[in-house]
């Protein structure tokens, strides 16, 4: 095995990888300018929105002002409240969205007040305009203003102070730091996109330089050369790995910047503060690159296996299914691996990015994952090279 | 100079069960000469070549390029040989001159004679105008020629061409043959596979008629038509097979 004969062919493969538009478009336009400004957009146009629904004041139909002229004077004085006379076909107004809420206040509403009975008011809003939830925001905060003006009111009366009604506090102190939560925060979500980003990132080049190379009958030229099957698959597995860790960091780069770019414009995040240190993060690589050489060796496998590109992408199909599986069960909450259980692929990973987001470092699991990685890496590698010693494999049909 | 003697080859296939790809051929092969291996479609001319360049390992029989035996000595024997055929393609995103570098290279040339060589083949095959364009854009014709730029870098004595012609327009095969006939007067031992009359008639210097796996005639044109009552390589070839099945 000759190392000038693997980079030989990790390079040409690199080469021919960056001048396929395919994969510029999928590793950089995509995460860096597509994500940023499609995010950008959602947090522009959200915000635009609720600005707008947010300035306009809400015009609120009364049915019963006659009745509690108290309420209906403070309502009156909310600034954003408008009071529209009752009509018949006020339902319908309310249905087309002309008006956002009707209030209905019974006719006994002030003889209940004063005997101390309970009180019913109804407010018909519509869930699903945005315009309609806010009225009914507005009428709610007036509602709680005149509600605890009536307790005092009965308060005084019976000579008992306001303290009176919270004879209980309970007072909640976060101990978590900004960092582990910061942390907790990415570990529901980083590790799932990693996974992810790494067998999308791999998939494409890994068929195209295996399947494709086989359609396109470019393999046979490189049968009859110096260079060693073995040293053929390692190349191919290196660029393919290269490749896939790459897209990743691209990824996540380009998913940072439109969280970024989405949030500020809606209005920003605060309290994120990074705390992981030195020693986490070499860690996270030392577990991530078993991964990312186990993805890129699969995928090299199965693209020497199959006959055409297209059957290499019918094969891919269910090994990326797999892989988001085990993705989603790695970011479900309360789920929680045992020792033996680090010993399956992809999410043994998942699990031990997490630990380490949240500031933990389990040697046992960080041990057991890199290895099962590394050995099942390391027998599909051992398998691609056994395929591309069979002819009946290399020139199938 | 090849050697082939008692060459047999067998697929296992799921469907079709056994079969004979080739069955116990034996020929040689000169330095300065073109063996014709002429048979149609399924007669077991691309089985043979792939044997002989060592891509697939024959089931029996013993071969021997320049005197080595090409399943002991595989990596010395492809030092030694060109390939070339219809199905080999080219890396469309690279450009003439980074194809035969990367081919170079991995047949283990350095650089700087990589360069030299490269320099001479693109004058001889007249190449130089598109040297730098990526194969994609290059027109069949230039890509043969490239093809054939790719094949012979590395200086091989012995050159293995399957059916060089298929699917070219009459121009472009016509080059291509030229080629071969230039590489013959180099003193190369060329061996070719084809299934047209007229091609093997022209340009080879010895015919092994080849039909389901099995070798039916082998001689010079001359020696062929001697011992047939036909005069024209197409009558013999359809006599002999004729023969064959009754
Ligand atoms: N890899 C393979 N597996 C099974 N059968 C094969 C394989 N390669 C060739 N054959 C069979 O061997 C016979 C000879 O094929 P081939 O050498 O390609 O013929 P030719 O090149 O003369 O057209 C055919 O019947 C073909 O189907
Ligand atoms: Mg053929």
């Amino acid at each position: 095995m000759s190392w000038k004969n693997i980079k030989l062919i990790f390079i040409k493969e690199l080469l021919g990888t960056i001048r396929d538009r395919r994969t510029i478009i999928a590793m950089i336009i995509i995460p860096l300018i597509f994500y940023p400004l499609l995010f950008a957009g959602i947090g522009y146009f959200s915000k635009l929105g609720s600005i707008k629904s947010e300035e306009a004041a809400s015009k609120v139909i009364i049915d019963g002002v006659e009745f509690a002229p108290q309420l209906v004077n403070y309502l009156r004085e909310y600034e954003k409240i408008e009071i529209l006379i009752i009509e018949d076909d006020s339902h319908a107004k309310l249905q087309n969205g002309d008006i956002q809420a009707i209030l209905v206040i019974p006719p006994d509403f002030k003889y209940k007040i004063e005997q101390g009975e309970p009180n019913k008011l109804i407010l018909k809003y519509d869930a699903t305009e945005a315009k309609s939830r806010i009225a009914k925001q507005r009428i709610d905060q007036v509602i709680e203003k005149y509600k605890s003006e009536i307790l005092f009111q009965k308060l005084s009366r019976l000579d008992l102070k306001e303290e009176f009604l919270t004879p209980l506090i309970l007072q909640e102190e976060n101990i978590a730091t900004a960092k582990k939560m910061t942390g907790a925060f990415l570990a529901t979500l980083l590790p799932y996109l990693i996974i992810i980003l790494i067998f999308t990132g791999a998939m494409h080049t890994a068929v195209d330089i295996t399947a494709g190379e086989k359609e396109r009958g470019t393999i046979a030229t490189l049968l009859v050369s110096q260079i060693s099957r073995l040293e053929i698959v390692l190349g191919k597995c290196f660029a393919v790995m290269l490749i896939s860790f790459t897209s990743m960091v691209l990824g996540l780069f380009g998913l940072t910047l439109a969280f970024l770019s989405g949030t500020s414009i809606a209005g920003g995040i605060e309290g994120l503060q990074f705390g992981i240190s030195i020693n986490s993060i070499f860690l996270f690589f030392l577990v991530l690159f078993p991964l990312v050489g186990l993805a890129s060796a699969v995928l090299v496998m199965v693209g020497i296996y199959a006959r055409n590109i297209r059957e290499a992408s019918s094969y891919i199909i269910p090994i990326y299914m797999l892989t988001i599986f085990l993705g989603i069960i790695s970011i479900s909450q309360g789920m929680e691996l045992t020792g033996k259980m680090f010993l399956i692929p992809v999410l043994n990973s998942s699990f031990v990015f997490k630990e380490l987001l949240m500031g933990k470092i389990y040697w046992n699991h960080i041990i057991t994952t890199f290895s099962a990685n590394i050995i099942i890496a390391g027998i599909a590698l051992f398998g691609a090279t056994r395929l591309f010693n069979k002819e009946e494999v290399l020139f199938r049909s | 100079m090849i050697q082939v003697e008692g060459l047999t080859k067998i697929f296992h296939d799921k469907k079709r069960g056994k079969i004979v790809a080739v069955n116990n051929l034996q020929f040689n092969c000169q330095k300065g000469q073109v063996f014709g291996l002429l048979g149609p479609n399924g007669a077991g001319k691309t089985t043979t070549l792939r044997i002989l360049a060592t891509m697939i390992l024959p089931t029996k029989g013993e071969i021997m390029v320049n005197g080595l035996n090409i399943v002991k000595h595989a990596a010395k024997v492809r030092r030694q040989i060109g390939f070339l055929s219809s199905e080999t393609g080219l890396y469309d995103r690279f450009t003439p001159r980074e194809t035969i570098r990367f081919f170079g290279r991995i047949n283990g040339m350095e650089d700087k004679i990589i360069e030299k060589r490269m320099a001479e083949i693109f004058q001889n095959l007249d190449m130089e105008d598109f040297q730098d364009v990526r194969v994609n854009k290059l027109s069949t014709g230039m890509k043969q020629k490239l093809s054939i730029a790719r094949s012979i870098i590395h200086d091989p004595s012995v050159l293995i061409l399957d059916e060089p012609t298929v699917g070219l327009d009459i121009i472009t095969a016509r080059t291509v043959i030229e080629y071969v006939k230039s590489f013959r007067d180099q003193g190369k031992c060329i061996i070719y596979s084809t299934h047209i009359m007229q091609e093997a008639e022209k340009l080879c210097d010895m015919i092994a008629i080849i039909h389901q796996g099995n070798l039916i005639a082998q001689g010079t044109l001359k020696e062929l038509k001697k011992n047939s009552p036909f005069d024209d390589l197409e009558e013999i070839f359809f006599e002999l097979i004729n023969q064959g099945e009754n």
